[in-house]
């Protein structure tokens, strides 16, 4: 049973649910600036107006679609002559002062504004007088920075300070169109961990990541689905990095392999449409420089050597003890728990701690355990605090986050890791692993929801992948 | 006199704002005999079939704003009485705060107790000092005598009031925004549906009237709706208070019973047009009305229905006498800066638009203009009605395109020729100036 019409085709809604809502769901497209699915209805920009035809030969009328609760039978136009009309006034409305210095804007091909303005306007300014100036760079925190002339005073970012961050850290000031977005004087906004989603959320280039600030042309870059390590809430995340065919080879190759930056990817199941700030640096992370080369004693060996001594080692060995990394993948701490799960007396290693300043945990999203994988680990593992049973005379370290001064004396070590380390040049056998870019997998987070993470990058030539690398460690442990 | 006086029926005196004087014109005695022989419903039955209209612009009937407030709901009702009279020309409300601020109290009483309201509020504009003071002054002496408070009159009924201070943005008088600005938030309008008759302040059903429309409910349970409908036009019952000012000789307040001829009311009651000039115009109710010429106004008696077939409105009352020679141009220029600066910026075609025409009016005003600015002004206006949150847009809009649709030709000599086609003035010079 239809609920109602949209361009003369039923359509069914939900209980509740306004125009907007219904007609996304039914894969009508309505435009909008200000609404956004997990904030509050503003109704301020105007632009979802939609048509709904009188009854009984009554005249029709209109109103925004955003804040239009369902009516059984109504008959709703979303592209009717007169909406289209209106929408037009409305965006001459808003680029009427807006200085389309798109050529400089970071929003610049994932606009909105750009968007509605090809499909329903498609005119420049009618205004015949030099357009108002505003502030081009108001820094709102050390992250975020402000362009007042191209905000449309839409206040989602207002809102999602209000709704979402809590931290009540953006206002609008003054009034009529001297509107500004600021920051509150208290520096809110500046410890708000979820400030730069503001920068997703904003409709078009008004409020910039700093971090991000003319990097890069979005259009250069590709997003790759990823899962966020910094927390137990694995948040889904899109690594930004540069397409292939637009690899650079002479300015600075380096960028090819960096992770531009990072955008939340919507999964309602796990982080809705956000991430923290931390999140968004993972760049910084995943950018310290590597650990490349496999060593013995720190002396540089190829991986082949290498896994020949750690085989020997462990074969050797009469009470070995592995330290896994609850930063592994579901596949490799699989592929370990099969390789040598009943030749070691393995404990869960947590590889990151909260670092001096950080949120440990709140109600929005970040977890207080800052690895990915515990769950998994600990499934497998077992969660027995890191106790050297008497006689150990092997440790095996995978990842990060030990300290080395707590090996039992005269055991042997072998280290797997990814970046370079002091203590890789004194471990018996160190093994360079790849990380998360450069590898697929998936993490299971604290509440038992697994997520998907593709490569971006190809590892560099001597390191290798921990899953292969265990799987080359059974066959001899098996033998001896 | 301009027909029957219901609210200005009393001499004004140095003690006739206070208690007793109103004591003694017979005040509070219809609260008591509403309180202890009529059932809620009965007072909303009265005032409905008293036909009574919003006084405060839009002319919405009282009756059935009420109607939608469910007195069985299980949740509290909020009155507020919008005394944030900041139309321009509009200064009526004034009156009655500061002459007659008993009549208010008792009416919202009335109208607490009709609705099932225990806390009642009167958003009153900042720039109000001594319509405050006295307002303020007659809440503590009626909550000294008992008429506020617990238990009042001894039957039980219980209602307190608070006079909550705006800071005096226009903006703030449209009911939505008004309610936003008591919660403390800025004074923005709120996107309907939900009315407010539905979820008001603090979420809750609220009736916001005008302080006019709301003294009248005192009148209308003295008198009775039969009594009442009398008085005035059977589409526009009882009277209008009307603010007069602008280039008339005798401004001021004055009560004007619905359905009394406009032109007699400017000519002979208010004294005609300042300097012994003609008149070119009137704003007939606030800016945001149609301007109505000295032809327009002729055989138009003052109701709604006879103000509405003359292309205009009732409107708040704000009466703006308009004399010959004065620049229309220069006229809408004050306006549209008034706009302009009172646009709270919450949607875009408001926010952008008042802008817009204000720096378009303000070029023409220079001798800047150019041939299509006129056309763009009515663009714009109608680019602003029916597409804002509240209001105000359209008002402008009105404003605008009533002044453009009347007076064009001076707009284009001004364009033309770079300066007004009349005095270019706003001000008439009269003997003691």
């Amino acid at each position: 049973m239809p609920d109602f019409f949209i361009n003369g085709q039923p359509v069914h809604a939900e209980k509740g649910e306004t125009v907007m809502q219904a007609a996304l769901a039914a894969g009508f497209y309505i435009p909008y600036f200000c609404w956004h699915p997990y904030l509050s209805v503003a109704g301020n920009c105007r632009v979802c107006v939609v048509e709904v035809e009188g009854e009984g030969g009554g005249s029709s009328w209109s109103d925004i679609a955003c804040n239009m609760p369902v009516s059984e039978g109504m008959r709703v136009l979303t592209d009717s002559e007169s909406v289209r009309e209106q929408r037009k006034q409305t965006l001459q409305f808003i680029l009427l002062n807006h200085p389309v210095d798109c050529g400089i804007c970071d929003k610049a091909g994932e606009c909105m504004l750009q968007d509605h303005h090809y499909a329903y306007n498609g005119e420049p300014s009618i205004s015949t007088v030099p357009k108002v100036k505003a502030t081009k760079y108001v820094e709102l925190s050390d992250r975020i920075v402000l362009d007042n002339e191209r905000c449309i005073v839409c206040s989602r970012c207002v809102r999602f300070t209000r709704e979402i961050s809590k931290s009540h850290g953006l206002a609008i000031q003054n009034r009529g169109d001297h509107s500004l977005v600021r920051a509150s004087e208290d520096g809110r906004f500046n410890t708000d961990p979820y400030s730069d989603n503001v920068v997703d959320i904003c409709p078009v280039g008004a409020l910039l990541s700093r971090q991000f600030l003319h990097k890069a042309r979005v259009w250069y870059l590709q997003a790759t689905p990823s899962v966020c390590p910094g927390c137990a809430r694995g948040c889904t995340v899109n690594l930004w990095h540069r397409k292939r065919e637009w690899k650079l080879n002479a300015l600075d190759p380096r960028q090819n392999t960096e992770i531009a930056r990072v955008t939340p990817l919507e999964n309602p199941a796990v982080n809705g449409p956000w991430i923290c700030n931390k999140g968004r640096d993972l760049g910084q992370v995943f950018g310290r420089p590597r650990a490349l080369q496999p060593m013995l004693k720190g002396r540089e060996v190829s991986p082949d050597e290498a896994a020949a001594a750690a085989r020997a080692l462990i074969s050797e060995s009469g009470r070995p003890v592995a330290l896994v990394s609850s930063w592994g993948a579901n596949e490799e701490l699989t592929a370990f728990k099969q390789a040598l799960g009943d030749r070691f007396t393995c404990f869960v290693k947590r590889d990151c701690l909260p670092a001096a300043g950080e949120v440990v945990e709140d109600e929005l999203l970040i977890r207080a355990d800052k690895n990915p994988n515990t769950a998994t680990a600990q499934q497998l593992f077992g969660s027995a605090p890191l106790t050297f049973p008497d006689g150990t005379d092997l440790v095996l370290v995978w990842g990060e986050g030990f300290d080395f001064t707590a090996v039992p004396r005269g055991a042997r070590l072998i280290v797997l890791g990814s970046y370079l380390a002091p203590e890789n040049g004194h471990a018996d056998v160190f093994v360079p692993i790849s990380i998360q870019t450069e590898r697929a997998g998936h993490y299971t987070n604290f509440a038992g929801v697994t997520s998907h993470f593709a490569p971006l990058f190809a590892k560099p030539r001597h390191v290798v992948h921990a899953e292969e690398f265990f799987a080359r460690l059974t066959v001899t442990a098996g033998i001896a | 006199m301009t027909g029957r006086q219901l609210i200005m029926d009393f001499p004004v005196t140095a003690t006739s704002h206070l208690l007793a004087d109103y004591q003694a014109r017979g005040g509070y005695q219809t609260l008591r005999k509403v309180l202890t022989t009529l059932k809620p419903e009965d007072v909303t039955k009265e005032v409905t079939a008293a036909g009574v209209l919003g006084h405060g612009g839009a002319a919405f009937p009282v009756g059935r704003k009420w109607a939608v407030v469910k007195l069985d709901d299980g949740q509290p009702h909020y009155l507020c009485a919008n005394a944030d009279e900041g139309e321009p020309g509009t200064f009526k409300d004034r009156w009655i705060l500061e002459h007659a601020p008993h009549l208010l109290l008792e009416s919202m009483l009335m109208t607490c107790y009709a609705l099932q309201v225990r806390n009642c509020f009167v958003y009153i504009r900042g720039e109000f000092d001594q319509p405050y003071r006295r307002l303020q002054a007659a809440v503590e002496e009626a909550y000294a005598a008992g008429y506020f408070g617990e238990n009042i009159l001894g039957t039980g009924f219980a209602c307190d009031i608070v006079v909550y201070r705006g800071a005096g943005s226009y903006v703030c008088g449209e009911a939505s925004a008004l309610i936003t600005s008591i919660e403390g938030k800025k004074g923005y309008p709120r996107n309907r549906p939900p009315r407010l008759t539905v979820r008001g302040l603090y979420q809750r059903p609220t009736v916001i009237n005008n302080v006019e429309t709301l003294s009248n409910v005192a009148i209308i349970m003295r008198m009775g709706a039969e009594e009442f409908r009398k008085v005035g036009k059977p589409k526009s019952p009882g009277t209008q208070l009307v603010s007069i000012s602008g280039h008339v000789n005798k401004p001021g307040v004055y009560e004007v019973e619905y359905g009394y001829p406009l032109a007699k009311f400017i000519y002979e009651d208010c004294g005609g047009v300042l300097a012994g000039r003609g008149l070119k115009c009137i704003i007939p109710g606030g800016i945001s009305t149609k301007v109505m010429t000295a032809k327009d106004i002729e055989g138009v008696t003052y109701d709604h229905k006879s103000m509405e077939a003359a292309g205009s409105q009732v409107g708040s009352g704000g009466m703006v006498v308009i004399a010959e020679g004065t620049c229309m141009v220069r006229l809408l220029h004050v306006m549209l800066r008034f706009y302009h600066h009172e646009s709270c910026g919450q949607c875009t075609p408001c926010r952008e638009g008042m802008g817009w025409m204000h720096r378009i009016i303000e070029r023409i005003v220079r001798g800047e203009g150019q041939p299509g600015d006129i056309d763009a002004l009515v663009r714009i206006s109608n680019a602003n009605d029916g597409t804002t949150i509240c209001g105000m847009g359209d008002a402008a809009g009105y404003a605008t395109v009533g002044i453009i649709a009347k007076y064009r030709d001076e707009f284009e000599y001004y364009i033309a020729n770079k300066r007004s086609k009349c005095e270019g003035r706003l001000e008439v010079e009269t003997a003691h100036a």
